[in-house]
């Protein structure tokens, strides 16, 4: 009986492998050749032998360290916010119509760039806040925090955040709080023990993905973000208007650290939420 | 709990606050004269419609909305079953695939386009549309599963139970019980997984750099010319905001 | 555990391609033109049915209208289709010429045209990209000025008939004659100006192309350290004191625009007209010089040396330099960009189309001694110094 029920275990463990295997087989392909690629690109220089120059003129330069400080920064901040945020306006929705659904993910369709184009024609100084309200009391363009470019990542990452929350907040919970809350559940004890466990997967899924997208992305720095220091991006971006076949060896360099800066956070992100759950 | 005024005129505000914003867009793309201090646009004009679609921009539409057809396809194929395995917990060590799946969302696109550009050359794929397929696919698949896995689970499971013990055929099964369960989630997935796609511009660049792509044809003119690039701007969100209403109308599926 | 077994696995793969590293250069390097006796008929005999990809930058109405209205027809009736491929940089497509070299692909390349000069140019001309010899076969080649430095070399690189030219750039400056009257007559009367207003001056950011000439005027006007001097001077005088920049011309056009700034600066001869007709600048903007002349430069077509349609590509660089088409660039009412043809070559007739291209208060009628572009190879040193002395100074 141990053995049937053991070798079935074992079957079916096999059926769930090849059912997820094409998913993952066609990524694991075109992905892993695509750090190949890059790793070459930063290793080996057209037309020359394999050097390490790319990364010791990384390694070197006082603007990357700048810059990494200052894509974290950015980084944790819009993380956060848009998390916290999104928590909140996810709670306030779940009742609401579709269409008012439908306005709130208003932002999600519009490519970052273009959020940032509104963002400056809004934010600048002359721009249409400083018009109607006669002068901002902030600089949000170009200033050396970066809080203009917080600002619109939190702006255009909430509203993803609260789709995917309200994806997990469905009927099934509605139905679980109903159950709860006859039992004398309070509002509060209702949000830490039914609702939580529900989105907190999602939440920290969401917050990985809003995380890794914010560290590697440009088109918002390159558009409101200070002059100095640049993202990491935008520093790889940098490094090929300069000395094109040198610097495609750094930038190459540049956005695989990104990469595993990414991947190390998503870990260390899992690991603490893990932790915070009791497993 | 009881809905509360407070709640509902909550919602609207945020709906409004976070949808408003993008009306400047809309009013840059008609404006051919729009400086400070006026409030609104002191010469209203076509020249953003006229010069958005006189280029490259129409080719660049359709070419950018069949990758992102085809791609969004062929992950929700791919990714259906692992979805379905990762949702339902059957991998004994599912952290693995979990960070397979995360990585390529946690790499700059222009990263992975680069990367890709020569092994693409070599096989001829470079300026195709099966070539882009694929560079765009590295980015749409994770975020497809990753939603998706989302609606499996012990409710969906229990149900596909339930018809089979009422004797429904499997692929009755999966059109009458399955499919209308996860809807809503398989809506949001495709939705997403569209978006990346057609948002998609480093990957488009350095895998497609000869074929016209929406993103990579606006981006030269969203610093030197506002108004074209807010045209062009409408341009692209025209299917998105399609595909978003057509995702609502999925989501309100009965079940 | 699990992400050790992975990262040994992505160790793997990564380690796999420097090992079969060795073959990518498979095959010469820049390809050479036909054989000298190979006449352009023969070439334009080849070219019919080609399509002829020209990446160049797309963000400029004006000038893809007219390669879509004039150069595009013309070059149909020559059997040639020509179709523009959009690029934000010309790094963009030199990147990709460059990754058809390390994947080995020497032949039938996707890039057939380029327009592009200085760093780019020099730095593929070092990798061995681009196609030899051609650009003086040419038949419309003999209404150049082969004297002219600015046409033999590119920021002190020479051509070697690797590019043709096409267009002719000249630095102006920009300043809203209601407002500011007279503007500055060089680099120190601009920095007494940004003294006497502080706030109201600014440039754009290095490695933008508009910046990166900016600096380098200063320092041919002052010399390398001098002008480090003067632009950490100039600094906390500068708009928002300085602490950021623009980060394109296209920005601090707004900046003009919208009143925030009081100067406005391009390489391009006639921006001023094309950003009043944009409706962008008032009417009473005007140009102006700093210094004794504007940096003058001439920028090229090239082709890969594996561009898969080679003769399309050469029918269409000689088109752009034909008197024709050069009249129609210098038109005002269209591009109005100076030409690079030596108008004393040119027949009578043709010569006279190119009269009234600078008339209008928008562009300048002289343009003073005209200032040298430095070598190629010293602009990414200064952009790199620029940074460092003078943005984290």
């Amino acid at each position: 009986m141990e053995a049937r029920g053991a070798a079935r275990l074992r079957a079916e463990r096999r059926r769930a492998l090849l059912a997820a295997a094409p998913a993952l087989g066609v990524l694991t392909l075109l992905f892993g050749g695509a750090l190949a690629g890059a790793a070459r690109t930063s290793l080996v220089p057209l037309g020359g032998e394999p050097t390490l120059d790319a990364w010791r003129a990384l390694y070197g330069d006082p603007a990357f360290a700048d810059s990494v400080r200052f894509t974290l920064q950015v980084t944790l901040l819009s993380t956060l916010l848009s998390c916290a945020l999104a928590m909140l306006v996810a709670l306030v929705m779940r009742r609401r119509s579709v269409v008012v659904r439908a306005l709130l993910s208003m932002p999600v369709p519009v490519p970052h760039l273009l959020v940032a184009v509104a963002a400056v024609l809004w934010l600048a100084p002359g721009g249409l806040a400083d018009r109607a309200l006669g002068g901002l009391p902030l600089t949000l363009v170009r200033d050396d925090l970066g809080l203009g470019v917080v600002l619109v990542y939190v702006y255009k990452e909430t509203p993803f955040l609260v789709l995917l929350l309200l994806a997990a907040m469905g009927e099934a919970l509605a139905a679980r709080e109903e159950a709860a809350a006859v039992h004398g559940a309070s509002q509060w004890q209702r949000l830490r023990w039914v609702v939580w466990p529900a989105v907190r997967t999602p939440l920290v899924v969401g917050g990985i993905v809003v995380a890794a997208f914010v560290l590697g992305a440009f088109e918002v720095p390159l558009t409101i973000g200070p002059s100095y220091p640049p993202t990491l991006s935008e520093f790889a971006l940098q490094a090929t208007q300069g000395d094109l076949l040198a610097g495609e060896g750094v930038a190459a360099a540049t956005l695989l650290l990104t990469a595993v800066a990414s991947t190390l956070l998503a870990i260390l992100a899992v690991r603490l939420a893990k932790d915070a759950a009791g497993g | 709990m009881v809905e509360t005024r407070v709640q509902r005129v909550l919602g609207g505000l945020l709906a409004t606050a976070f949808a408003l914003p993008l009306l400047v867009l809309v009013v840059r793309a008609f404006a051919d004269r729009w400086r400070a201090p006026a409030l609104l646009p002191q010469d209203w004009g076509m020249r953003g419609i006229e010069l958005a679609f006189s280029g490259q921009a129409a080719e660049a539409f359709w070419t950018s909305l069949l990758v992102a057809v085809v791609t969004t396809a062929v992950a929700l194929v791919l990714g259906w079953p692992a979805a379905r395995v990762l949702g339902e917990r059957r991998l004994k060590r599912p952290a693995i695939a979990f960070l397979l799946l995360a990585m390529p969302l946690l790499v700059p696109p222009y990263a992975t386009g680069a990367g890709l550009t020569e092994w693409f050359l070599r096989l001829g794929l470079v300026d195709t549309v099966s070539g882009i397929v694929l560079a765009h696919l590295v980015g749409v698949l994770p975020y497809v599963v990753v939603v998706l896995l989302s609606a499996f689970g012990p409710e969906v499971t229990a149900l596909e139970e339930m018809g089979r013990a009422s004797g429904l055929a499997p692929l009755q099964r999966w059109r009458w019980v399955t499919l209308p369960a996860v809807a809503p989630t398989l809506a949001a997935a495709a939705f997403l997984g569209f978006l990346v796609s057609w948002s998609q511009y480093g990957s488009s660049l350095a895998v497609g750099g000869g074929r016209p792509m929406l993103p990579v044809v606006m981006l030269p003119f969203v610093r030197s010319d506002p108004q074209v690039a807010a045209a062009l701007a409408l341009l692209f969100l025209a299917p998105a905001i399609a595909a978003l209403a057509l995702t609502a109308r999925a989501a309100r599926s009965p079940l | 555990m699990y992400p050790g077994r992975l990262l040994l696995l992505a160790l793997i793969m990564l380690a796999l391609p420097l090992a079969a590293c060795g073959d990518d250069d498979a095959g010469s390097g820049a390809g050479t033109a036909d054989a000298p006796g190979s006449s352009f008929p023969e070439v334009e005999r080849e070219a019919r049915g080609q399509t002829v990809r020209w990446w160049m930058f797309g963000g400029d109405d004006r000038i893809n209208a007219y390669v879509k209205d004039v150069v595009a027809p013309a070059a149909k009736k020559k059997g040639v289709t020509l179709r523009q491929v959009p690029i934000t940089d010309t790094a963009d497509a030199v990147q990709r010429v460059v990754a058809e070299k390390r994947a080995g692909k020497t032949s039938g390349g996707g890039v057939d045209l380029i327009w592009i000069n200085g760093e780019n140019f020099a730095a593929g001309k070092k990798a061995g990209l681009w196609l030899e010899g051609w650009a003086l076969d040419l038949p419309s080649a003999k209404f150049i000025d082969l004297e002219d430095p600015t046409i033999t070399t590119d920021f002190k690189v020479g051509v070697e008939g690797q590019e043709s030219p096409w267009s002719r750039a000249a630095f102006v400056y920009a300043h809203d004659s209601a407002k500011v009257k007279p503007p500055p007559k060089d680099f120190d009367e601009l920095l007494a100006y940004a003294k006497a207003n502080p706030g109201r001056v600014t440039y754009p950011a290095p490695p933008d192309f508009t910046g990166s000439a900016f600096i380098r005027q200063v320092v041919a006007a002052k010399g390398e350290d001098e002008a480090f001097a003067y632009l950490r001077q100039l600094k906390p005088l500068m708009y928002r004191k300085g602490k950021t920049f623009p980060k394109s011309e296209a920005e601090l056009n707004g900046l003009f625009a919208d009143g925030e700034v009081d100067f406005a600066m391009s390489y391009e001869f006639g921006f001023i007209r094309n950003e009043v007709r944009k409706k962008s600048f008032p009417d009473t903007a005007r140009p102006f010089l700093l210094g004794k002349g504007a940096l003058a430069n001439v920028s090229f077509v090239t082709i890969p040396a594996n561009a898969a349609h080679q003769a399309g590509a050469k029918v269409v660089a000689d088109l752009l330099l034909s008197p024709e088409l050069q009249a129609a660039k210098a038109d005002p009412k269209g591009l109005g960009s100076p030409t690079v043809l030596d108008l004393s070559k040119l027949e009578a007739d043709d010569a006279a189309a190119f009269e009234g291209s600078s008339s209008g208060p928008y562009v300048l009628k002289d343009l003073g001694e005209p200032v040298e572009e430095i070598a190629a190879d010293e602009v990414a040193p200064l952009e790199t110094r620029w940074k460092r002395e003078v943005l984290r100074g």
